[in-house]
């Protein structure tokens, strides 16, 4: 009789312990005893599906990811292409399944999908682990831009130089957005609007914050800044915001095409080489860009989903740290950048440096130690 | 009594009007309306903006007209306008003066155009086919050459051809205009033009006219590629860039302008005064919504309002024309 009182309660400490252990255990983890992991391996399968493989920004999240998975010597990566398409990302996620990864890093935008993609993921045995880059998806441990603080350091820097060169008088914003891209991306604008208005004396009316459908691309946003500029009076101060440094491009045209150069500027985010280009042109009125570092992704990304697949702990969300980029700091933010390489070659690059700000050196050294 | 003999057609007459005037009626109701309502609209600055950005869709135009009379199509534009600007882009200023690269990137798009109208002539493979093919294969060649990657063109001389006037008058507009001058020529009053509108009227009557066919396809093609790589040099110059993501989407707005200037998509007809004034009408549209701070969406559905309407009325109007003829 005591034997058996003994058994049980040994039985019902078990349980109470194998119960706590998986209140506790990672997301997408399986914990079948004390110790061990279900997903743990000596050698991983990793689907990375990519929003496209046509834009600077996705290209290079690729190839951070390639050589992450290449530095860890276990992970063979399998790299599918989203397209840009919802229909795409299921079809490349239900591959990824009969495949028999063990963990899915997901890039894509669409939402209705990215709730039948989980599920697909979720559903499995173990279930999947997924790691969302940018867009969250339900479930998954999300990575990605810290989306209104990345815009909200775009909008100060443009509200700094508006002190500095106009007096603090900015007369309108032009906000180059792209309105179909829902919430996530619209953080940006917020972050970018505020930023400025945070840094004046005197705001900006809202009647004077122009909001404009960039359609993504550098070409509408060279038409449809150049249909806003004849509402402005020639001698406004204008700052003009952006989703990307694509749209940025397309709005430094428009504004060089008007004759405005000498009341503008452009603030924007990404910091992608052909933004950087612009940048050091001669009498650029692109000031500076936020950096997303989507060549740093990778050693983010691919580190937390092995302590997904190793059963560690890994916080439901990871930023990217953020920094505003300059053609005074490229080369100590973004070395091995082209534009860097210009810089350099022209004997620029030093000079730039030593004019940096304080505040500049102590937010990359901020950053560094991270 | 003759009440009486007025017969029913009869009466329908004076419904005949001009497609070209309606069209001109079109445009000047929209200028009023946005007139009326954005203060800035008919500013010298905004009219001079329109102006400056028609040429793009203006001078592809031109060729898709030629296309859409033959009875064919081109799918191709846009990415042939985007090579254009990545060519000239990689070859200058290292390999080429900026000219000789606009040259060679001219070149590029002749040579698409002519293969599309070799495919569609030899192999007779669909012109909606080939040309959607080319606009696959052109695009991801520009990305190719490329490397993904956008090429700075910050030539001054370069950039006058998309951004300089003269005597105030952008000098992109001035040369869509020399274009249109000269194809109106072409397509009116030679030979070559009149054989276009035959061939897209009835190919077997035009192959029993002895129109060779083959030859005047391949030149319209070839033609029509000159034109859009043209088409990509002022993009490429206005954006002082050469980008493979350029001109997305150009040829359904240039497809969209030609159709609502009075081109059939069933071959045979077509003007290009009727062009011009729909590249004009579809640009001062979404100026104007711009103007009027109208959501980006709602332009989307004005613009294909618009179109449909106006073809609409068209159709209405030629069926009413036969039902006067009987």
């Amino acid at each position: 009789m005591f034997k058996a009182r003994a058994f049980k309660t040994l039985m019902a400490v078990a349980l109470i312990t194998g119960a706590s252990m998986l209140s506790i255990a990672p997301r997408g983890a399986v914990v079948y005893a004390q110790g061990s992991c279900a997903t743990a391996k000596d050698r991983y399968k990793i689907g990375f599906a990519n929003l496209t493989d046509s834009v600077d920004f996705t290209k290079a999240v690729e190839a951070s990811m390639k050589s992450a998975a290449a530095k860890t010597g276990k992970i063979d990566l399998v790299v599918a292409n989203n397209n840009l398409d919802g229909a795409t990302a299921l079809n490349n996620a239900e591959n990824f399944v009969v495949q028999g990864v063990d963990g899915v890093v997901e890039f894509q935008t669409d939402e209705k999908f990215g709730n039948v993609i989980m599920d697909k993921f979720r559903s499995q045995t173990p279930p999947i682990p997924v790691i969302a880059i940018d867009i969250p998806m339900p479930g998954a441990t999300f990575f990605g831009a810290d989306n209104y603080r990345a815009g909200r350091m775009a909008g100060e820097a443009g509200g700094d130089y508006a002190n500095k060169n106009w007096g603090g008088k900015v007369d309108y914003i032009l906000v180059l957005e792209l309105p179909q891209s829902g919430p996530i991306p619209a953080a940006r604008m917020q972050g970018q609007v505020e930023g400025i208005q945070a840094k004046l004396k005197t705001p900006v009316p809202e009647a004077n914050i122009i909001r404009l459908d960039s359609k993504n691309t550098q070409d509408v946003a060279f038409k449809v800044v150049s249909d806003a500029l004849p509402k402005i009076p020639a001698d406004a101060n204008i700052i003009a915001v952006e989703i990307n440094d694509d749209t940025a491009q397309g709005t430094a045209a428009a504004l060089e095409a008007g004759k405005r150069t000498a009341h503008a500027i452009v603030v924007g985010q990404g910091a992608v080489e052909s933004g950087l280009t612009e940048m050091i042109k001669p009498n650029s009125l692109y000031l500076g860009a936020t950096a997303y570092f989507p060549e740093r992704y990778g050693d983010k990304i691919i580190p937390a989903m092995l302590d997904l697949l190793n059963c560690k702990a890994v916080p439901p969300a990871i930023y990217v740290d953020h920094v505003f980029v300059t053609k005074n700091n490229i080369c100590q933010v973004i070395p091995d950048s082209k534009a860097c390489a210009t810089l350099k070659a022209s004997g620029a690059a030093g000079t730039a440096a030593a004019t940096m700000s304080m505040t500049m050196r102590a937010t990359m050294a901020a950053t560094a130690a991270k | 009594m003759l009440q009486e003999t007025i017969s029913r057609p009869a009466r329908l007459s004076f419904i005949k009007i001009n497609p070209t005037v309606a069209l001109l009626v079109a445009f000047a109701l929209t200028c009023l309306l946005f007139g009326a309502f954005a203060p800035t609209f008919f500013s010298l600055d905004n009219v001079i903006t329109i102006a400056g950005t028609l040429a793009v869709v203006g001078i592809s135009a031109i060729g898709m007209t030629m296309i859409l009379i033959t009875g064919g199509v081109d799918l191709s534009v846009g990415s042939v306008a985007a090579l254009t600007g990545v060519t000239t882009s990689l070859l200058w200023p290292s390999v080429l003066p900026i000219w000789l690269a606009a040259g060679v990137g001219l070149l590029a798009g002749l040579l698409v155009g002519l293969f599309n109208g070799l495919v569609i002539t030899r192999l007779r493979i669909n012109p909606l086919i080939t040309t959607l093919a080319t606009y696959s294969a052109v695009r991801g060649l520009a990305f190719v050459i490329s490397g993904s990657q956008d090429n700075q063109l910050g030539d001054p001389g370069f950039q006058f051809l998309g951004r300089g006037n003269l005597l105030g008058i952008p000098f992109s507009l001035i040369l869509m205009l020399v274009l249109y001058l000269l194809f109106y020529f072409v397509l009116r009053h030679t030979r070559f033009g009149r054989n276009l509108f035959a061939i897209g009227g009835s190919p077997d009557a035009a192959r029993l006219a002895g129109i060779n066919i083959r030859w005047h396809l391949l030149v319209a093609y070839g033609l029509c590629g000159l034109l859009s790589a043209l088409s990509g040099l002022v993009s490429a110059s206005q954006l002082a860039a050469g980008r493979p993501q350029a001109a997305f989407g150009l040829e359904f707005a240039v497809i969209a302008a030609v159709v609502l200037g009075g081109t059939s998509l069933a071959g045979g007809k077509g003007n290009l005064l009727g062009t011009l004034i729909g590249v004009v009408l579809l640009r001062t549209l979404d100026n104007g919504l711009i103007q009027l701070n109208v959501s980006s969406f709602y332009q989307d559905v004005a613009r294909g309002v618009v179109l449909l309407l106006t073809v609409g009325i068209d159709q209405l109007r030629l069926k009413l024309e036969k039902a006067r003829q009987k």
